[in-house]
């Protein structure tokens, strides 16, 4: 899951969240713009920079990164040994590095394998950037400007505000499965896939009676009383919103224009 | 006849209420009406039909909830049948029990302002009432908070804070103190009666909080079975001690005294007390003084030889890198014992009990059960000597059956399949749940349920058994079968500790009492030495039964002896009254 938005008092955290998606964006296009690691490396790096100067918690980041490690791995192995040689332009990439029996692990296969987990890098690490430090509102607003319906996004926020409670609700299912002698977490996959049974159906069935509970307190507080609800805070574009948004604009343009002159491809 | 109805007042008439989908009526006929500006209890058993009285009243009964109704119910002068929940609930606020379903924001301020803004109102309005609703349930200064990291207590205000924000004339809260220990359930029902002296707002409450409804309600209606049984003043109903036992309420600790008294006729029915101050005006008013045989006799307190069978060695415990949650525990309990752990929450007493089935594992010292070091064991092996019985059943019901959920984890034993039954049979049967075997567990009530949770820990046979909170949210008949149960367990042998907000219960039925404050024991002894240690209980933020500050009153009447339980202060009162000669 995606790091939670933290009040702070950062530079990324005044910007309008128009300039932050903006910036996601441009980021994304670009990393798939380019096939050479080199190129979407440089992108991480800026992106790792903006990241750690808005004190973002390493912690969360790792717990973020943990799970992917083994779709990385995969991903680096099947682009080498699936990319023929014939793919590849540069003489250097179309160089065999080993063969499995008669199937060759090409060099552009392994550096096209690396531009790929860097491409989901840049993703994780820009689209963080933006949950740190946008608050929830600020989002659901964004989607309001984009005419998405009032209830569509109030079923995100919602979804959000309840991932904690979740996540708290399972540690406690755990244990208390745990209590009266079930294996979680130990022993090989097939058996944990089972232990974990007697975690998902106490917590599917408490999460059917908490959306029954839920959907009567709504009322209570009067959803859908009126046709447009009250936005307590306004977003609003900047000076240097709309400065960086055009550092944006040019950053992209200048993007294709490299990539014109066949510069990062392998 | 016309009659017209004021704001903020309520009317109940009902003819006759069914839920689709059940068979029979839950009211037949049910009529009251309340004032504006009113202060109402509403009381009664788990099942008499609080909830649904409240779901009636905004109209989430019909609109949401469908069934069969016949009748009106009009509320701040509006019919509910022809008006939506949504627009209801700018004039009626209804809290629910689980306040974590009923916060809808990520931040404590945005929260607050979720209802004012579905209302349309302004925003400067919604301003101004997000900063007046949290300093009512005293929660200005948490604007920013994240509401996930907020305590249970803090929760259950915030929802509160969340329907006052939307300036109601009337507000229903359906039991909001079960879940909160006694320092949090004083706090709601002072906010309660705060609110009621500033304003014209109608409260209607329930809840089974004897002590409080009395001090704070201006009347309590009484149902039972979807009857309203009883309506009065809350004196009248607690000086009826008979009527209370009749429709499943706990009477006041001193009303027994009294009812007893009158039994003896030495009180009439308008005079049996029903707090403190009225039972020493009867004792100073009859002249009593303290001489019997048995006054200030000592207790005897001989060191028993059973083995030990829980011992902590220098256990301490942090929860990542705060504070220390445990520090430095020394604690022995023998075999046999029956040990109540209180304080109040976030004292260490969870956190101490999951240490000793290794759900925690100590960050310095040891844990030993039955003398050995348990470090090297998992939960799981260790769910054979320690049973566990945690508060919430729903959090490990996932059998079709009520049999299969106890065989659960049994199966984990290696045991012949006729074992198993044996032990499932004699566990379902223990708790009362043997003809409900092939049910689905879900269809049984949340009371069974609980039953059900701690018939598995039961099968499992362990010789120590951690209970935690077994009475929250559990009406008094429910309250007495559960201890009844343990009580049961523990003439039979078993090591019993018992996690507990209820003092009562401690003193009643355990043999030692552990007291924590921050992550401390700062008492441990018989409740009898434990609850006579005022000054260390006022610092750890714990209350002594009524009975104990009783005793303490009669002091200067030469009372000698150190009751805990309402009934040994009534008898030692008996036996002196039968020694002067005033009762036979």
């Amino acid at each position: 899951m995606l790091i939670e938005y933290y009040p702070a008092e950062s530079y990324v955290h005044k910007l309008d969240v128009r300039t932050k998606a903006l910036g996601f964006l441009v980021f994304t296009i670009i990393s798939f713009v380019f096939l050479s690691p080199l190129v979407n490396l440089l992108i991480v790096l800026c992106a790792c920079v903006i990241l750690f100067t808005i004190g973002t918690p390493l912690s969360g980041i790792k717990k973020i990164l943990k799970p992917l490690l083994p779709i990385f791995i995969l991903m680096l192995l099947i682009t080498g040994f699936t990319y023929p040689a014939s793919n590849f332009i540069s003489e250097e990439n179309r160089k065999t590095l080993f063969s499995l029996g008669t199937v060759p692990f090409t060099m552009g296969g392994l550096l096209l394998g690396i531009t790929l987990v860097l491409r989901i890098l840049i993703m994780v690490i820009t689209s963080t950037i933006v949950t740190y430090t946008t608050p929830i509102e600020d989002i659901l607003q964004l989607l309001k400007k984009i005419k998405i319906p009032h209830q569509f996004a109030f079923i995100i926020a919602t979804g959000i505000r309840f991932i904690p409670t979740m996540q708290k609700k399972s540690e406690m299912i755990q244990e208390a499965q745990k209590a009266r002698g079930a294996e979680i977490g130990t022993g090989g996959i097939i058996k944990n896939i089972g232990s974990y049974i007697t975690v998902l159906i106490p917590l599917i069935v408490d999460s059917l009676r908490m959306s029954d509970n839920l959907a009567i307190a709504m009322l209570n507080r009067g959803f859908g009383a009126m046709k447009t609800t009250t936005d307590l805070t306004e977003i609003k574009m900047r000076t240097r919103d709309y400065l960086i948004c055009l550092g944006e604009a040019i950053l992209i343009v200048f993007a294709f224009w490299i990539r014109s002159k066949n510069i990062g491809v392998l | 006849m016309i009659e017209t109805l004021e704001r903020g007042s309520l009317k109940v008439d009902l003819l006759r209420f069914k839920y689709e989908n059940s068979l029979t009526d839950i009211f037949n006929s049910l009529n009251f009406k309340i004032e504006r500006g009113e202060f109402v209890g509403l009381m009664g058993r788990t099942g008499a039909g609080k909830t649904t009285t409240m779901m009636l009243l905004n109209g989430l009964i019909p609109h949401f909830i469908e069934g069969e109704l016949e009748g009106n119910v009009i509320a701040n002068t509006m019919n509910t049948q022809r008006y939506r929940v949504q627009t209801m609930a700018r004039f009626i606020g209804l809290v629910l029990q689980d306040p974590e379903t009923q916060i809808f924001g990520i931040t404590v301020e945005r929260d607050v302002a979720f209802g004012p803004s579905n209302l349309g109102f302004g925003k400067e309005k919604i301003r101004e009432v997000v900063s007046k609703s949290l300093k009512a349930v005293g929660l200005d200064g948490y604007e920013k908070r994240m509401t996930s990291e907020l305590s249970g207590g803090e929760k259950q205000r915030l929802a509160i804070a969340g329907v006052l924000a939307m300036e109601p004339e009337i507000l229903v809260l359906d039991e909001p103190t079960s879940e909160l220990d006694p320092a949090g359930r004083e706090e709601i029902y002072k906010l309660l009666s705060g609110l009621k002296k500033k304003g014209d707002v109608t409260i209607l409450v329930s809840g089974h909080d004897t002590e409080e409804m009395l001090e704070y309600a201006d009347r309590i209606i009484v149902l039972d079975d979807g009857q309203k049984v009883w309506e009065g003043k809350p004196t009248t109903l607690f000086r009826n001690v008979g009527l209370t036992k009749k429709v499943g309420i706990r009477p006041p600790e001193v009303a027994e005294i009294g009812n007893c008294l009158k039994e003896c006729g030495l009180v009439n029915q308008d005079s049996v007390f029903v707090n403190k101050d009225e039972f020493l005006q009867f004792t100073k008013n009859h002249f009593i003084s303290f001489e019997m045989p048995n006054n200030g006799l000592k207790k005897d307190y001989s060191i028993k030889n059973d083995p030990v069978a829980i011992e902590t060695r220098d256990l301490s415990f942090n929860y990542q890198k705060k504070n220390s949650a445990l520090k430095e525990l020394n604690i022995k309990i023998n075999k046999g014992e029956f040990v109540a752990l209180i304080g109040k929450n976030g004292a260490g007493k969870t956190t101490f009990s999951k240490q000793l089935n290794g759900l925690l594992r100590p960050t310095n010292g040891s844990v030993f059960i039955n003398g050995n070091d348990i470090s090297r064991l998992t939960t799981a092996q260790l769910s054979k000597e320690v049973g566990y019985v945690f508060q919430n059943p729903d959090h490990q019901i996932f059998s079709a059956t009520v049999y299969d959920e106890v065989e659960f984890g049994l199966k984990k034993m290696n045991l012949t399949e006729k074992i198993r039954s044996t032990r499932i049979n004699n566990a379902l049967e223990f708790v009362g749940l043997e003809k409900f075997k092939n049910r689905h567990p879900f269809t049984l009530g949340k009371g069974e349920r609980q039953k059900l949770a701690f018939a598995t820990v039961l099968a499992m046979e362990p010789k120590i058994l951690i209970i935690d909170e077994p009475t929250t949210g559990q009406d008094w008949d429910g309250t007495n079968k559960m201890m009844e149960m343990l009580d049961k367990l523990h003439k039979q042998g078993h090591t019993i500790l018992m996690i507990t907000h209820n003092m009562l219960l401690a003193a009643e039925y355990a043999d030692r009492v552990i007291v924590f404050s921050n992550g401390k024991v700062v008492l441990d002894g018989p409740p009898e030495k434990v609850f006579y240690e005022s000054e260390i209980l006022r610092s750890a933020s714990v209350t002594a039964p009524d009975c104990v500050i009783l005793a303490g009153e009669l002091r200067s009447t030469g009372y000698k002896n150190y009751p805990v339980t309402i009934n040994e202060l009534q008898n030692d009162l008996l036996e002196q009254l039968a020694w002067k000669g005033n009762v036979n």
